[in-house]
């Protein structure tokens, strides 16, 4: 067969190490389609586009390489668009590769066009249209690059059908160039030592993790800065999990249904060492109000994050292992005595106040899915109440372990993300933890994992409503119900039978221990329906437009 | 912070769709463009935008950040202030009549404007400078009849090119 532009494809993604890519296929796509057939590259073939793409991101978070999608173009190519957006704001690096129309009929409204570039480029850090089969193979490599290199995310590469199936020779061996390490520069050294003597005085310091630390791969450099300095920290929802012992120094996180301790005590904090994280709403709720006493210090790869929120007093552009690594060094333990007590006063007042610390019955189940599966266990939230529940309980015991769509909060993440996790990772537990609500968003995909028999573990919390919406109806809408009522009609048991997997329900009232041996014992995919009441809700919250420190514990009468 | 016009001059690399990319990190903070130019440099694979838009400078800062994200963007020079020059060009096409034509070749020489185009009831009229200067301009010559109008964003350049290169 001679070498045409699909060839190409197939050649950089075994180059840069693709095992497995996630796609569906259609007209356009058919010379890359095609030429699979005998490629040592897997492709899952999913049920619809927007899975294929959070796949690609599930498989991205689990192991830290880049995920890749396919589509055809058109309506296959904007299928796409919830998962690149979704992997755009968080920052997880995936490459979208898209077929076009020939480029002869560009432009002309031709079957099956979409401009796809148009359409992403908000969502994307780059996207390419390739003109020329001759830099299909340029483009590709820049595309892996782009999408794991400074602050990860999605490239789109747009590829004309007639540009695939145009002959043309393999691409010459990648040049390799050593990746360029920049010294650090004595600016950059006095500002962190700058960073390090403020933090050093500070009464009352505290250290905001971001979901940047564990890209980065700097959990261990964090636990050893917070270690050696004493100080105490919290994360955003993405940055859970960063750290995976328990030493004492952890307050939860922050934000409108973070720990009511992390939201305080930052609210106290006299200095802020902020690390790979933007500060945003999600986390800060009142921005005019949040940590009113503290000085910031913003460390972060990416300019734009730094400052995009709130006055930072020391900014720190750079790579955060490097930066952490030389920060460690100047940093001294110092006695906090009277911060700490009061840390350990609110500890015990605030959130031991609640049981299973405002998360309900349902918390506590995801307490005991945890401890019924491996200790290696991915968790993958899906949104909603059970996003909450979930990032609360879940104990991160080991890196790239919990994983949720932070930023763009989307809905049917969890199932297809799971997925990708488990394939990337397969010799990690994947349990995917969603609603009712998310599970039907791509329920399809119940297809894919009974046809690869991907043993992914999932549990529907099914309380029968969308219940975020119903619990901010409840308490801001003077509880006027107005279209949550999802309905228990449907037999998901039954459903998922149909679909080939084995399936059961049970109430969050039973005691669960079968059940959860059921599942974690089955050697493929299972998938456990559990009953919760729709008035089991989060707490505590903060109201909308109200400050950190306003966290409410239940309706207001 | 004081909202002003800030003149910012972009270096992109010279493809195509680099003007949609550099034009939606504004339109997607909710900021309008007010005037754009864009010509290729003494380079043919880079090319000048140079936009203005009303905004603090804090704003101009993040936006500065945004730009230099894009794979395609080169450099971004915020040129605001008096240490910069700008200029814009304006053609006015207007309807004469022989009883004013004294009159209007009086104007274009105090103004120190070109003709351009000229028939013999219609005149086109080219006029460079700063922006109040085109427009103090253009509002004398509409006491003609006016046609149509067309005028171009600022371009810039420094003052001192060694400080200020590129």
């Amino acid at each position: 067969m001679e070498t045409i532009g699909a060839d190409i494809v197939l050649q950089i993604l075994q180059e840069e190490g693709v095992e497995a890519i996630f796609g569906y296929p259609g007209g356009n796509s058919l010379p890359l389609h095609d030429r699979l057939l005998g490629s040592p590259v897997r492709h899952y073939l999913t049920r619809h586009e927007q899975a294929a793409a959070h796949a690609a991101d599930g498989y991205a978070r689990a192991t830290g390489r880049v995920g890749v999608c396919l589509s055809t173009s058109g309506p296959g190519a904007t299928n796409l668009v919830t998962g690149i957006a979704t992997a755009h704001m968080d920052s997880s690096p995936i490459v979208a590769l898209t077929c076009q129309v020939n480029t002869s009929l560009m432009g002309r409204d031709a079957f099956q066009e979409t401009d796809i570039i148009g359409i992403t480029l908000p969502i994307t850090k780059h996207s390419y249209l390739v003109h020329d089969v001759n830099n299909l193979a340029t483009i590709l490599r820049q595309s892996f690059k782009l999408a794991r290199s400074g602050r990860p995310g999605p490239v789109l590469v747009d590829m004309p059908r007639d540009i695939l199936a145009a002959r043309c020779e393999r691409a010459a061996p990648r040049q390799e160039t050593p990746e360029a390490t920049v010294e650090q520069s004595p600016s950059d050294r006095q500002q962190l030592e700058k960073i390090a003597r403020a933090l050093n005085q500070s009464e009352r310091p505290v250290i905001i993790m971001g979901g940047g630390v564990k890209l980065s791969n700097s959990c261990d450099l964090m636990l050893g800065l917070i270690e050696k300095g004493g100080i105490p920290f919290t994360t955003t929802m993405m940055g859970v999990g960063s750290i995976t012992s328990g030493n004492g120094y952890d307050l939860g996180f922050i934000g409108t249904h973070g720990n009511q301790l992390a939201n305080s005590i930052v609210h106290q904090s006299d200095f802020i060492l902020a690390v790979g994280m933007r500060f945003s709403d999600r986390s800060t709720s009142l921005i005019d109000e949040f940590a009113p006493l503290a000085t910031i210090a913003q460390i972060d790869i990416d300019p734009t994050s730094i400052g995009k929120n709130v006055k930072v007093a020391f900014p720190f552009v750079g790579e955060i292992r490097e930066t952490i690594s030389a920060l460690v060094k100047l940093v001294e333990r110092k006695e906090r005595t009277p911060w700490m007590e009061r840390i350990q006063q609110e500890r015990e007042t605030t959130d031991n106040c609640l049981p299973y610390k405002g998360c309900g019955k349902a918390g506590h189940f995801i307490s005991l899915v945890q401890d019924a599966m491996p200790r290696e266990t991915i968790a993958i939230s899906d949104v909603g109440l059970n996003q909450i529940w979930t990032m609360r309980t879940w104990k991160a015991r080991t890196p790239r372990s919990l994983i949720t769509s932070g930023g763009m909060g989307t809905m049917g993440f969890s199932v297809p993300a799971a997925m990708g996790a488990k394939i990337g990772a397969p010799d990690r537990s994947v349990v995917a933890i969603c609603g009712d609500g998310g599970f039907y968003m791509n329920i399809q995909e119940l297809a894919t994992i009974s046809y690869y028999n991907i043993p992914v573990k999932i549990i529907v919390l099914n309380n029968g409503h969308l219940g975020m919406v119903r619990q901010l109806q409840d308490l801001f809408y003077e509880s006027r119900f107005s279209t949550v009522d999802l309905g228990t009609h449907v037999d998901l048991v039954t459903v998922a039978k149909g679909f080939g997997i084995p399936a059961r329900r049970i109430s969050v009232d039973d005691s669960p221990e079968a059940a959860l041996a059921a599942m974690a014992g089955a050697e493929g995919p299972y998938m456990l329906e559990v009953m919760v009441d729709p008035n089991d809700y989060v707490f505590p919250i903060i109201p909308p437009g109200h400050p950190n420190i306003s966290m409410i514990h239940g309706k207001i009468c | 912070m004081s909202i002003e016009e800030r003149t910012i001059t972009i270096l992109v690399k010279n493809e195509p769709g680099v003007l949609s990319r550099v034009a939606g990190v504004f339109s997607g903070r909710g900021y309008n463009i007010k005037t754009l130019c864009v010509a290729e440099t003494t380079n043919p694979e880079i090319s000048r935008i140079t936009l203005t838009s009303n905004a603090d400078a804090d704003f101009t800062e993040k936006i500065k950040k945004q730009l230099d994200k894009l794979v395609d963007v080169v450099d971004v020079l915020d040129y605001t202030g008096e240490r910069f020059l700008k200029r814009e060009m304006m053609l006015i096409g207007l309807r004469i009549t022989p009883d004013r034509y004294a009159e209007l070749l009086q104007a274009v020489n105090t103004f120190g404007c070109r003709i351009i185009g000229m028939q013999p009831d219609y005149y086109i009229i080219e006029t460079s400078g700063r922006r109040s200067e085109n427009d103090a301009v253009f509002k004398y010559f509409q006491t003609f009849d006016v046609e149509m109008m067309n005028r171009t964003g600022s371009i810039a350049l420094p003052r001192h090119p060694q400080k200020y290169s590129a």
